[in-house]
């Protein structure tokens, strides 16, 4: 017993040297960057010279309150919309279950930059809506509650997804308990249920939460014309404004990580509080119940959600890429496909943009993946000392604005007295990737472990197996599903990911998000969605493809 | 066994090989992407000398070189904004170099360290279906018929921007921009954000828009009409520099050559751009054509906080 308590699991020496190298180093170069504001140089000189102007601008209270306001705003709207939808979902029988899944999957898929300028297009005066029944909504969507709204429309899924799994997993079986203990339906479901749903809840809100701090495009394009500042958009002015000002980004990215910190103790002060295995290797029972009178107003709930998060963004996005000029509007005369024709005869590079983000996609689907699947057995299932710091470093990077995950790789890979580097190399891109999109099968991979029973290793580890075996043969099959489809949504988002891909893309590099953002910068906004469009297709259909190959597809949504 | 080991490590070395050769000269650039592919292109076909581009925007592009600064992997650098010339010479980061193909490039558009590739300059862009009357002066769009209609692009986001705002503030103090801040005119982040609406109908004008953008759309038969006010604008040049540090000097010469020869300089009168030599023509108004505002530089970069501050405090409603 003494020789296994001093060796450390294989699992987690892996789960330890990829934190290291993909999270730790660059996080570092960034702490560093913060003391010394003339790192970049390859000089240490003037430590903690740049924190006193950092902390002295008065306007920083007001954006850190602003970005925990959104955070908090984005974390509760999107619990508001998916938990009753995810619930009804995982226990009843709802008309249209798997397409109702394939429409919320669909938000992820829909560059958030992307979906905002469709909203944009649509609701601002003369927009699509004004076009097609005579008035907008632009006083509505840029205000902080617009801004909430469409951050919301693409974060829900996450909690959506989540909630689900975890109440499919938990169950009717200790609810029924409840009942025949003489619990009516709803007690039983708030007092059984629900709380036993809390890991993937909890671990789904704090996604949606980081995910709010630290995104970009939305509060960039609808937050300065309702004047509300957040730190990410302060960051990028940092670093975008010349004199460039990465002393000052640096500084305000830890505000932001402190932020995300927070939350992360949050949830595993909770997380930590109970027991919460309800994976105990007794079967399921799989049964869900039909919805009777309800299944009307059931489906009209999820067709409308669907309609607003997934077919609006969409149709939007095809008009404009449909449209020969913008000024021309939606008239047939105005209609062509122009823009797709550029794609595919590739006479604008797209085609190589587009190979080169989905092989990046699939790359970081996979290496995340693992290192996520690892971290989190690391993190909850073993008793190796320094799991806690371990577990920070998986939450590091949804903290870590993609500028400043990508400023911070520059900073630690292009040293001159490193031997070789992956700097100026595709592999900078899947390292970036990596970091930024960690924390997705992370979350998900931890809950799913918080669920497994500590009986069934054990059982596997007394008849012999060796902890990678064990790891291999019987915990990771258990978390295959939601590590799947975390994977899944890994490689939806990487393949689209635009603020890290601007700083850190190879010379002679292009991806989708580069290719696009940089066709909105020229004034090509309709090339730029034509592109949008073809990538949500593919993002889209390639994981509904896989997922139906391996013939799981019920399971996995 | 043994045999797919050596040729996979065959094909490892070739990969290395191949990229170590690919790149001669590499090129930052902040501009169009087209511009770029093209002068590539040319370049190569003349020379045999490959380039290898990064494009972004002017602050990408400083915030790439910035964060590179310890090892810099850089040659030739093409900002959108004339002040990082100035900034990275007096840094001392620039290899003097005079091209003899700039002999017809004006005076103010070169110095002994950095030389105009093209010139953009500002104006209004104006929607003619936006059912307004065609402006004529900045001041025309303070007036009633463009309440709430007028956009401009952030002038912290937009180099040449701010270069528009300073002059005019210099020129004419602020009450232009108090009278536009009356009107409702919004401030829409870079220059794209800005168009965007105006194309779209939602709003009828951009101030200060860039010129080559808009025009670039009008060909493509957007409803978009350039205006150059008579009473001033400013042009934005956009500096070509030669790292001190490159190791491939000869080879960025040649490339600063070319984009300065006359096909390098058709291929940027073909962006609707200026080209910086004053003996190529193009399809669109020239400097000749406009009224140049006068800049004080120095006065006016030293001031640049004041003014962004003074700037965001008219409009803060």
């Amino acid at each position: 017993m003494a020789k296994t308590q001093s060796q450390t699991s294989p699992v987690v020496i892996l789960a330890a040297a990829g934190l290291l190298v993909v999270v730790a180093v660059p996080f570092l170069f960034i702490l560093l960057q913060a003391v010394y504001p003339q790192l970049g140089r390859g000089s240490l000189a003037a430590p903690f010279s740049a924190l006193a102007a950092a902390f002295a601008d008065p306007k920083l209270i007001g954006m850190t309150g602003n970005t925990l306001l959104l955070g908090v705003a984005v974390a509760l709207l999107s619990a508001l919309v998916a938990v009753p939808l995810a619930v009804m979902r995982a226990l009843f029988r709802v008309p249209g279950a798997l397409l109702w899944d394939v429409l919320f999957l669909i938000p992820f898929m829909i560059p958030p930059y992307i979906a905002t300028l469709g909203w944009i297009m649509t609701l601002q005066p003369r927009g699509y809506l004004y076009q097609l029944l005579g008035f907008d909504l632009a006083g509505f969507l840029f205000s902080v509650p617009g801004i909430v709204f469409v951050m919301m429309l693409n974060a829900f899924p996450v909690i959506y997804f989540a909630v689900s799994r975890t109440v499919e997993a938990v169950g009717a079986r200790y609810a029924d308990v409840g009942r025949v203990f003489g619990a009516t339906p709803l007690r039983a479901f708030w007092r059984i249920t629900l709380p036993l749903s809390t890991p993937g809840l909890a671990a789904s809100l704090l996604l949606v939460f980081s995910m709010a701090i630290e995104e970009y495009g939305t509060p960039a394009a609808l937050g300065r014309r309702a004047g509300f500042d957040v730190l990410v958009t302060a960051i990028d002015l940092r670093v975008s404004d010349w004199p460039i000002d990465l002393p000052g980004a640096a500084i305000l990215s830890l505000v932001l990580v402190a932020l995300s910190f927070g939350a992360f103790l949050l949830q595993r002060w909770i997380l930590t509080r109970k027991n919460w295995q309800t994976t105990t290797g007794k079967p399921q029972g799989g049964a869900k119940r039909a919805l009777g009178p309800w299944t009307v107003p059931v489906v009209a709930l999820f067709a409308l959600v669907g309609f607003v998060a997934t077919i609006l963004p969409l149709l939007a996005i095809l008009a404009t890429a449909l449209s020969r000029t913008i000024s021309g509007g939606l008239a047939w005369q105005n209609m062509g496909l122009n823009n797709f024709a550029a794609i595919l005869t590739d006479s604008t590079g797209a085609l190589r943009a587009l190979g080169t983000s989905l092989t990046l996609g699939v790359a970081t689907a996979l290496f995340a993946g693992l290192l996520g699947a690892v971290s989190a057995y690391a993190v909850v299932k073993s008793r190796a000392r320094g799991r806690g710091l371990l577990d920070v470093l998986t939450i590091l990077p949804s903290a870590l604005p993609g500028i400043v995950v990508a400023v911070g790789l520059i900073l630690a890979w292009n040293q001159p007295w490193l031997p070789m580097t992956p700097y100026n190399t595709v592999f900078i891109l899947l390292l970036a990737y990596c970091c930024i999109l960690l924390p997705q099968p992370v979350r998900y991979a931890t809950a799913a472990f918080h669920q497994v029973g500590d009986n069934l290793e054990a059982a596997a580890r007394v008849f012999g197996a060796r902890p990678m075996v064990a790891f291999r043969r019987i915990l990771l099959p258990l978390i295959a599903p939601s590590l799947l489809a975390s994977m899944l949504l890994v490689f939806a988002v990487a393949t689209r990911e635009l603020v890290a891909s601007v700083v850190v893309a190879p010379v002679g590099v292009r991806t989708i998000s580069t290719y696009i953002w940089r066709q909105f910068e020229q004034g090509s906004v309709g090339l730029g969605m034509a592109m949008a469009f073809v990538t949500i297709i593919i993002t889209t259909a390639l994981p509904l493809i896989v997922l139906s190959l391996m013939g799981r597809r019920g399971n996995l949504l | 066994m043994m045999t797919t080991f050596v040729r996979a490590s065959t094909a490892a070395a070739a990969i290395f090989a191949a990229q170590a050769a690919i790149a001669d000269v590499t090129v930052y650039t902040a501009g169009p992407a087209a511009l770029i592919e093209q002068l590539a292109e040319g370049f190569k076909a003349e020379t045999g000398i490959n380039i290898e581009f990064f494009q972004a925007t002017t602050g990408q592009v400083m915030a790439r070189i910035e964060a590179e600064a310890a090892n810099p992997v850089v040659d030739v650098l093409i900002s959108a904004s004339w002040d990082t010339a100035t900034d990275f010479t007096e840094r001392g980061w620039l290899l003097p170099y005079t091209s003899p193909n700039a002999a017809s490039v004006p005076d103010f558009l070169k110095t002994d360290t950095a030389v105009a590739q093209g010139v953009s300059a500002l104006a209004i862009a104006w929607n003619p279906n936006s059912g307004t009357p065609r402006p004529t002066e900045w001041s025309d769009l303070t007036g009633a018929d463009f309440n709430n209609l007028v956009t401009l692009p952030d002038p912290a986001q937009s180099g040449a921007t701010f270069e528009l705002v300073a002059a005019l503030a210099s020129s004419q103090g602020w009450d232009l921009f108090n009278g536009l801040a009356a009107n409702d005119a919004i401030v829409a982040g870079a220059n794209a954000e800005a168009l965007n609406p105006v194309l779209q109908g939602a709003k009828a004008a951009v101030f200060g828009a860039v010129d080559y953008i808009s025009l670039n759309g009008q060909a493509k038969g957007e409803s978009i009409e350039v205006i150059f006010p008579a009473s001033g604008t400013v042009i934005a040049p956009r500096p070509v520099m030669i790292m001190e540090w490159s190791q491939n000097q000869d080879d960025a010469k040649a490339f600063v050559d070319y984009i300065l020869s006359d096909a390098g300089q058709a291929i940027v009168a073909g962006q609707n751009l200026m080209p910086a030599r004053s003996d190529v023509a193009a399809n669109r108004p020239l400097i000749a054509d406009l009224t140049i505002l006068p800049i004080d530089a120095a006065a006016v970069y030293a001031s640049r906080g004041e003014t962004l501050a003074t700037f965001a405090e008219t409009f803060a409603q």
